[in-house]
């Protein structure tokens, strides 16, 4: 039974892109909590997936007990590791937009009373610059195959920057199993990773892969 | 010369650089810079434009015209821009323009993507005819000398977008796009490739170096925004703890007056100080650099100024624990704590040679940390992907 669901043709392939995300500065730079909240509601939401979900990839070095830019500023530079850790961990999981996100990071910040003052936050954006990898998956099987050795750059840009976006209401892996084969069950498990919550690409990847293994395989 | 980055970042990091490249198969792209050979623009261009070409980019470099009246001024444009004070010639506009219109009219630009390097050519946008004109700022302008800034401005804003090292030199008083594209190093030039243990050894002893003994480095310009004092003091420091030895290696520069004088003062700051060696050597010697920071326990960047410091990534690339300024691009490449220590001020910078002396696991933990990160981050092929995602996206729509 899971060789057939698993060799099962699909009508229409998965056609695997890839991103890179050249950093631009966003033209605003924060001393204090207060710029920081003022920043995040004025920069566009590709500031926002710049410094929240961009350091899960291995370039984008960050101190490894934190999740994204916002905290590791807020932790070396006003020196608030509380508050910090609680916005390294906002939630970011589907169908969470960045827009979301935005909005609960400012909640956070705005329950702090910290008045400290530390070298500037530099605010960056970010255009995504897209390309064709020219892989496709045919199968079930095959995606999976694929997704253990591709670039991290086309993994993150199909399950996390289309849907925080609001390119795609899901990511786009669980879309096509269910479109393709009605594989609710699989496509729910993707849907559960928090992408937010990686600072490692590799993590990520071997998390996606073995919640596939314990779904096809229980 | 691409193909061998394979071997570095892997194959599928290096099909991506093709994948992008594709996209922007014929078209043409001029750099134009103001000089052939000689300091980090060049040596970057010597390799970025060959490597362009390889993925089929009709891809020139062109270098600007000047007698020693414009790059005087031009000198001095980048002195002002740097330190926040200007000190400008008599007529430096004038002169300045008037050059912009020499090379202008020597220099053809019907380009589809027209890469101005540095200040000394940006008054070249004044005559553009055609396509995408960006303008690469190699220095730190987060704190210019205003007269200057608000000339040159007036030519920034006409371009379509333009590169900076890093967010801190981001200007919120401009409204062209500022690409972020740190500098990048050549894992295969002379100054950075492997060299036998040998090698290390001969050119240390060479100067009267000790190897067997624990070693201090820095390589800098005789420049105060090295802070050749503070280093000299952080290793006095150091010197009450361990017996160690203290490489500054430097180029004289003839074009600068100040080199000279900064070399005697850091000559009589090192006087009474044991092991000291001040070296000036050639500006192409790159082997000795290569030597030295293979042959250190620990690299000192002490800038209290800096546009980039890729001295920083080099020796780190070479799993050296390196101590740097907190200023500039230095962060960008030393995580404290991860890559390497960032410092303010020279008893810091003790503390942190004393901390990594002592404990060799450490810098070997730290060593490891600093070669990926330069790996992922600071080597020429990541460059020129960024360089070609940056014409994409000014093409995008043309």
């Amino acid at each position: 039974m899971t060789k057939e669901f698993l060799d099962a043709k699909a009508r229409q392939p998965f056609e695997f892109y890839a991103a890179y995300y050249p950093p631009i500065y966003a033209g605003k730079k924060a001393l204090t909590i207060e710029d920081l909240i003022d920043g995040l509601r004025k920069v566009d939401g590709f500031s926002v997936f710049y410094h929240v979900f961009h350091p899960v990839f291995s370039s984008h070095v960050i101190p490894y007990d934190l999740h994204n830019d916002f905290a590791f500023w807020i932790r070396d530079e006003l020196h608030d590791p509380s508050l910090a850790y609680r916005v390294s961990d906002v939630e970011a999981v589907e169908p969470k937009t960045v827009e979301q996100v935005r909005e609960d990071i400012i909640n956070i910040l705005e329950e702090s009373d910290n008045k400290n003052k530390g070298k500037p936050f530099h605010f960056n954006t970010c255009r995504p610059v897209v390309f064709d990898t020219g892989i496709r998956a045919h199968s079930i099987g095959e995606l999976i195959d694929i997704l253990s050795n591709i670039t991290m750059r086309s993994i993150v840009y199909h399950l996390v920057f289309r849907r925080v976006m609001g390119y795609a209401e899901t990511n786009d892996f669980s879309a096509w199993l269910i479109r393709e084969f009605q594989a609710d069950k699989v496509a729910q498990s993707i849907s559960m990773l928090d992408p937010q919550t990686y600072n490692s690409e590799e993590k990520l990847r071997s998390d996606i892969l073995s919640t596939l293994e314990k779904v096809i395989f229980s | 010369m691409i193909e061998k980055y394979g071997e570095i970042i892997g194959e599928s990091e290096l099909d991506s650089v093709y994948k992008i490249a594709e996209k922007l198969k014929g078209i043409s792209v001029l750099h134009v810079n103001s000089t052939p050979k000689g300091g980090g623009v060049a040596e970057i261009l010597s390799k970025m434009v060959p490597m362009m070409k390889e993925l089929g980019i009709n891809t020139d470099w062109k270098v600007i015209r000047g007698d020693s009246e414009f790059f005087n001024v031009t000198k001095s444009f980048h002195n002002s821009l740097q330190n926040g004070v200007g000190n400008l010639p008599p007529s430096a506009f004038d002169i300045y323009n008037k050059w912009q219109e020499i090379n202008s009219s020597e220099i053809s630009t019907d380009y589809d993507v027209v890469f101005i390097h540095d200040p000394q050519p940006a008054g070249l946008i004044r005559f553009k005819r055609k396509g995408k004109w960006i303008w690469r700022c190699h220095i730190d302008i987060s704190n210019p000398y205003p007269p200057v800034w608000e000339f040159l401005k007036r030519y920034i804003e006409l371009y379509d977008s333009m590169v900076i090292s890093s967010p801190v030199f981001g200007r919120d008083d401009l409204k062209l796009q500022q690409f972020i594209i740190p500098p990048s190093i050549d894992p295969f030039s002379i100054k950075n490739r492997d060299i036998s243990r040998f090698t290390v050894e001969r050119i240390l002893r060479k100067f009267d170096v000790d190897p067997d003994r624990p070693l201090v480095t820095q390589i800098s310009r005789f420049d105060r925004a090295k802070d050749p004092l503070g280093v000299i003091k952080a290793f006095k420091g150091l010197k009450r703890h361990i017996d160690a030895q203290l490489v500054y290696l430097g180029s004289p520069a003839s074009d600068d007056p100040e080199g000279n004088i900064v070399y005697q003062e850091t000559l009589k700051a090192a006087e009474s100080v044991k092991d000291v060696h001040l070296l000036l050597l050639p500006p192409d010697s790159d082997l000795e650099v290569n030597a030295f920071q293979r042959g250190s326990d620990v690299v000192m960047q002490k800038s209290i100024k800096e546009g980039f410091g890729l001295t920083v990534s080099e020796a780190m690339w070479k799993r050296r624990s390196v101590i740097g300024g907190n200023t500039g691009g230095i962060p960008l490449q030393i995580i404290h704590g991860y890559t390497g220590f960032l410092v303010n001020t020279p008893e810091e910078a003790t503390h942190y040679l004393i901390y990594l002396m002592r404990n060799e696991e450490v810098r070997e933990k730290i060593g490891e940390s600093a070669r990926e990160h330069v790996k992922n981050n600071f080597l020429m092929i990541r460059e020129l992907r960024d360089y070609l995602m940056t014409f994409a996206l000014a093409l995008q729509g043309k």
